[in-house]
């Protein structure tokens, strides 16, 4: 009994521990942004790094989310009609209230979590393989801050680049769902990309959610790789901690926001 | 004083002690070397004198100044005045060699851009790499990039220079060269070094004093003829080799 007490109190600690690193990071982060600012830090900031990172996180990420999130607009909706064939076969409201969705959850959402895989796995993968090979303490003896050479300008570019995936991404879904209820299921095309039903306060959440993301998965993938332990089995354990800790936070600011939407409207999503 | 001091540092990881109050005194301008079998603390001894490592007990003083407890920014300076060359070359991946050597000299030395460069290819041709300054560090061979890692160090005219097996993973000839430079760096310039090597022909060519790690602390400093003379049967079994002997287990 003793000794399972012991366990869970040392396993308690270790995930406290873990926390309050992953919180010095994020303040770190943001401490960095405003360090970026200062004169002194504006001659010294890496160059060309802002947009290696867009490039990195954008460019490169781009067939990937179109792809997937076509392919999941076109399931989606091909499920959405079936299902609703079965109870009503009134196919007219599918269109807006798809968009409706898409715009405030599925939209941001899907597109943050295929990114956690892409962007958080490179952003460990990197950062840890540095770790490993002492590159992390050669830039400490360099008289750089880790985390603003390293994280600061992945977190700006992800702030960005998923903001815009998530615009691109949709549109994608939302065009792939169209193609898919009309061929599938004779839906008039003019019917389902009806936007009237769209608010600004959905367009709203939709940007809150795509920069809340896109905060989160550059931070934990950050925090991930930092703490990369010994050789190429810590690379990958730091890298599959990344995929799982991104994607977590992303469910998790998923809930938090949508439930403080529905808060702040009165549950007139 | 000494120039350089740890003073019975304790140092575990994850419950498992590697230093054990081990104590240590380097003076200015001389070549001390650390040596020791894998996994005694040699790295771990000279990572804690610029806060790469923090100690868990003792204090380690620099220049008649207590540097073990400084935070991350106020170490800054002794960073400045203390480098070292990793194991690895520990090259930053993304960026040429010119650019590897510019950055330590636009953060510590808060030159621009261009003067940085400028100075990083005169480092980069003291190590013969300025042919080299626009290359990848993964264009290069280990002692190419090895060489530019030291170019880097140097870059910032350290007093103390901090080597972690600079002579591992090379050919014969590139290690005596690294042998020549630490030897030269102390004689010509006055550079205190300190190194971590499992390299015979340096540690006995090159070093004032040699410092044997063994158990978690210092088992014996000594000059490398007093070494060689030594009849402690520990020693005699390290410098020599053997397999079996007193040191049943290599390090504990």
């Amino acid at each position: 009994m003793k000794a399972w007490i012991s366990s869970v109190g040392a396993s308690a600690i270790a995930y406290a521990s873990a926390a309050g690193d992953l919180w010095r990071v994020y303040v770190g982060t943001i401490a960095g942004i405003v360090r970026s600012f200062s004169r002194e830090h504006r001659r010294n900031r890496p160059r060309g790094e802002l947009a290696r990172q867009l490039h990195n996180v954008g460019n490169r990420s781009l067939v990937f989310i179109v792809v997937t999130l076509g392919f999941i607009g076109m399931v989606m909706t091909y499920q959405g009609c079936l299902q609703l064939g079965r109870v009503t076969g009134d196919y007219s409201q599918v269109g807006q209230q798809f968009l409706r969705l898409l715009v405030s959850d599925f939209g941001p959402t899907l597109t943050a979590l295929m990114l956690a895989t892409r962007v958080g796995a490179g952003i460990a993968a990197e950062i840890g393989s540095m770790k490993v090979t002492e590159q992390i303490d050669a830039l400490r003896m360099s008289g750089v801050l880790p985390i603003d050479y390293l994280i600061v300008p992945r977190f700006l570019a992800c702030l960005v680049m998923t903001l815009l995936l998530t615009v691109v991404g949709g549109t994608v879904m939302y065009v792939a769902g169209g193609l898919t209820a009309h061929y599938s299921f004779g839906v008039n095309l003019n019917t389902f990309y009806d936007i009237s039903q769209v608010r600004p306060r959905h367009l709203v959440m939709m940007v809150v959610k795509a920069v809340s993301y896109g905060a989160a998965i550059p931070v934990v993938a950050g925090f991930c790789g930092l703490r990369a332990r010994g050789s190429s089995e810590g690379v990958g354990w730091a890298t599959t901690a990344a995929v799982i800790g991104s994607s977590f936070a992303v469910i998790v600011l998923d809930f938090i926001i949508s439930a403080g939407a529905l808060f702040l409207t009165g549950g007139d999503l | 004083m000494a120039y350089i001091e740890w003073k019975g540092v304790d140092k575990a990881f994850g419950g498992k002690p590697v230093l054990r109050k081990m104590s240590l005194a380097v003076n200015r301008g001389e070549v001390m070397f650390i040596i020791g079998t894998s996994g005694v603390g040699k790295s771990v001894t000279i990572k804690h004198l610029v806060g790469l490592l923090r100690i868990d007990a003792g204090e380690i003083w620099f220049d008649d100044r207590r540097i073990d407890q400084l935070s991350e920014r106020e170490l800054a300076p002794v960073r400045r005045r203390i480098g070292m060359v990793f194991q690895s070359s520990t090259l930053f991946d993304s960026m040429t060699l010119a650019e590897n050597v510019a950055l330590p000299l636009r953060k510590h030395k808060q030159l621009g851009h261009k003067a940085s460069l400028a100075e990083a290819r005169e480092r980069l041709a003291q190590v013969y790499m300025q042919d080299y300054a626009e290359r990848y560090p993964a264009e290069l061979s280990d002692g190419m990039r090895k060489r530019a890692a030291i170019a880097r160090t140097l870059a910032l005219s350290p007093e103390v220079v901090l080597f972690d097996e600079p002579t591992t993973g090379l050919d014969p000839v590139s290690a005596r060269r690294i042998d020549r430079l630490i030897r030269e760096l102390a004689d010509n310039l006055g550079v205190t070094a300190i190194v971590v090597s499992h390299d015979p022909p340096s540690i006995f060519g090159v070093a004032d004093r040699i410092a044997f790690l063994y158990r978690g602390v210092v088992h014996v400093v000594a000059t490398p003829a007093q070494l060689r003379a030594s009849e402690d049967p520990i020693v005699q079994q390290f410098i020599n080799g053997r397999s079996t002997g007193p040191m049943e287990t290599p390090g504990f």
